[in-house]
C-alpha cells in the first residue's frame, strides 16, 4: 500500500508543480527593491481573464489568441536603486535548474561591458515545447519569468514591442 | 528666428511643477489604487455576484497584461538586437 | 551568445522624473493653461511610465516616449474639459503700455494667445517652441501630416501677429 501512496502522492505533487516549472527563489529581494512586480496567473486565472478581453480590439485579440495556448504565468521583477542589490548566485539558482534535460538555452543577448543580460530557455517534453523561461538581468533590474504551455514567442515578442508603446525608432 | 518667435521660445520656456512633485508620484505609486478599493467595496456591499465577477475579471486581466508586457518587451529586445546582428 | 557593441543604460526611474519631469508638467500647462490639472496629467504620464518602464529601452526612448503620451493626454483632457481652455481672446487684456522684449507681461499675453488657438495648432506651436522640435518630429510626435504641421505654425504666427499688433505690440 505503502508505495502506491507515496506515488499517488508523487503524481499529486508533480501536478502541483507543473503550475511553475522552475523554482525563483527571489523572495529575498524584495526588501531591497525599489519597486517590485510579482505574478502568478494560473490555468484557471487566464481562461477567466481571457473572457474580459475585447473581441473588437485588434491588440486585445492577439493577447487573448496568445493566452490561449498558456497554461500559466510566473513573473518575478525587481527595480533596484543601486547596483549589487543582488548576487550572481540569486541568478544562477534559477539557471542551475534549467540545467536539466528538458531545458534548452535557445538564446542569449548580451550588451557591451555585460550590463544587460537576456537568455531565453525552452522546455520540451515529446518534441513539443511545454515551458518557456525568460532571465533579464541588468545591474539595477531582475526579471525572472516562466511561461507554461505551448508559447508563441514570436507573436509574444511582437507583442511586446508595442504595448501602447511610441515604437523606438531605428536610427 | 525673428522677435516673435524669440519671444514665445521665453514665453513657452520649460517651468518645474510645483515642489514635492517627485514625492507625490513615488506615493501614489505605492498606493493600492483607490479606485480599485473603491470599486471592490463597493460591489461586495451590494452584493452584485456578476458586478464582483465583472471586477474580477478586469483585475485578472490587467494582470495578464502587465505579465505579458514584461515577458513581451525581454523577448522583444532580444528580437531587435538578433535582427540587428544579423544585418 | 552574441555580443553587441552597444552600451545599454540601466534605467532609473527618479532620475528619468527629475530630468523629464519640467517637459512633461510645461506641455500640459501650457496647452491647457490650468497648473492643477496640468500637475495631474504630469502625474498620470509618470505613473505610466512607471507601469511601461520594463519596455523602454534607452533614455532617448524615454524621452520621446514621455513627450508622446504627455501630447497625448493634454489633448484628451482638452476635449473631455469640452470647452476651449482658460482664455477667451477677450480676455486677453490690453496692455496699457507697450510691454518691452523679454517682459514678463508680454510672456503672458503670449501664453493666453497661445491657449486661444485650436487644439492642433496649439499643441504644434508649443512643440516648437517649448520643445526647439522641427516640423518633422512635431508631426510624428502628434501623428499628423508633416504639411499640415507647417501651415499650423505659419498661421498661428500670423494670427499672432495680428492679435500683438492691434494689442499695440509689435516689431521694435
Amino acid at each position: 500500500m505503502r508505495p502506491m501512496l507515496t506515488l499517488a502522492l508523487g503524481g499529486a505533487l508533480a501536478a502541483t508543480l507543473w503550475a511553475q516549472q522552475f523554482k525563483f527563489n527571489l523572495d529575498h529581494l524584495a526588501s531591497k527593491a525599489s519597486d517590485s512586480v510579482d505574478l502568478s496567473l494560473n490555468s484557471s486565472m487566464l481562461q477567466f481573464a481571457g473572457k474580459f478581453f475585447d473581441g473588437k480590439d485588434p491588440d486585445e485579440v492577439k493577447v487573448k489568441k496568445l493566452i490561449g495556448g498558456i497554461e500559466g504565468i510566473y513573473i518575478k521583477s525587481f527595480q533596484f536603486k543601486n547596483d549589487g542589490a543582488y548576487l550572481p548566485a540569486d541568478l544562477e539558482k534559477v539557471r542551475s535548474q534549467l540545467k536539466a534535460p528538458e531545458w534548452s538555452r535557445i538564446v542569449g543577448v548580451k550588451s557591451g561591458g555585460d550590463s544587460e543580460n537576456i537568455e531565453v530557455w525552452v522546455r520540451n517534453e515529446n518534441g513539443k515545447v511545454s515551458g518557456v523561461a525568460i532571465l533579464a538581468s541588468e545591474p539595477r533590474q531582475l526579471t525572472v519569468a516562466n511561461l507554461v504551455g505551448n508559447i508563441d514567442l514570436d507573436s509574444l515578442a511582437d507583442l511586446g514591442g508595442h504595448f501602447g508603446l511610441p515604437k523606438m525608432k531605428k536610427k | 528666428m525673428d522677435w516673435l518667435e524669440q519671444e514665445l521660445t521665453q514665453a513657452l520656456a520649460r517651468k518645474e511643477p510645483a515642489p514635492g512633485f517627485d514625492g507625490r508620484v513615488r506615493a501614489r505609486l505605492h498606493r493600492r489604487p483607490q479606485w480599485l478599493a473603491i470599486a471592490a467595496t463597493i460591489l461586495v456591499m451590494i452584493g452584485g455576484g456578476e458586478a464582483w465577477r465583472q471586477h474580477q475579471g478586469q483585475v485578472a486581466k490587467e494582470q495578464v497584461m502587465t505579465a505579458l508586457r514584461i515577458a513581451g518587451s525581454k523577448l522583444n529586445r532580444v528580437q531587435v538586437q538578433l535582427k540587428g546582428t544579423e544585418q | 551568445m552574441i555580443g553587441l557593441t552597444a552600451v545599454r543604460q540601466a534605467l532609473d526611474f527618479g532620475e528619468l522624473m527629475r530630468e523629464h519631469r519640467a517637459m512633461v508638467f510645461s506641455v500640459a500647462w501650457h496647452f491647457l493653461h490650468d497648473r492643477d490639472l496640468a500637475e495631474e496629467i504630469a502625474q498620470d504620464v509618470f505613473l505610466s511610465l512607471h507601469k511601461n518602464l520594463a519596455g523602454i529601452e534607452t533614455p532617448a526612448h524615454a524621452g520621446f516616449w514621455l513627450r508622446k503620451v504627455a501630447v497625448q493626454r493634454a489633448i484628451d483632457a482638452a476635449r473631455k474639459r469640452q470647452r476651449r481652455p482658460q482664455v477667451a481672446l477677450e480676455d486677453v487684456a490690453e496692455p496699457s503700455v507697450r510691454p518691452p522684449a523679454g517682459d514678463p507681461m508680454l510672456g503672458e499675453m503670449l501664453r493666453k494667445l497661445i491657449a486661444t488657438l485650436p487644439e492642433t495648432p496649439r499643441m504644434a506651436m508649443i512643440l516648437k517652441y517649448q520643445e526647439d522640435l522641427d516640423p518633422t518630429e512635431i508631426a510624428e510626435t502628434m501623428g499628423i501630416p508633416l504639411g499640415t504641421v507647417k501651415s499650423h505654425i505659419q498661421r498661428s504666427l500670423a494670427l499672432l501677429r495680428e492679435k500683438l499688433e492691434r494689442r499695440g505690440v509689435g516689431e521694435r
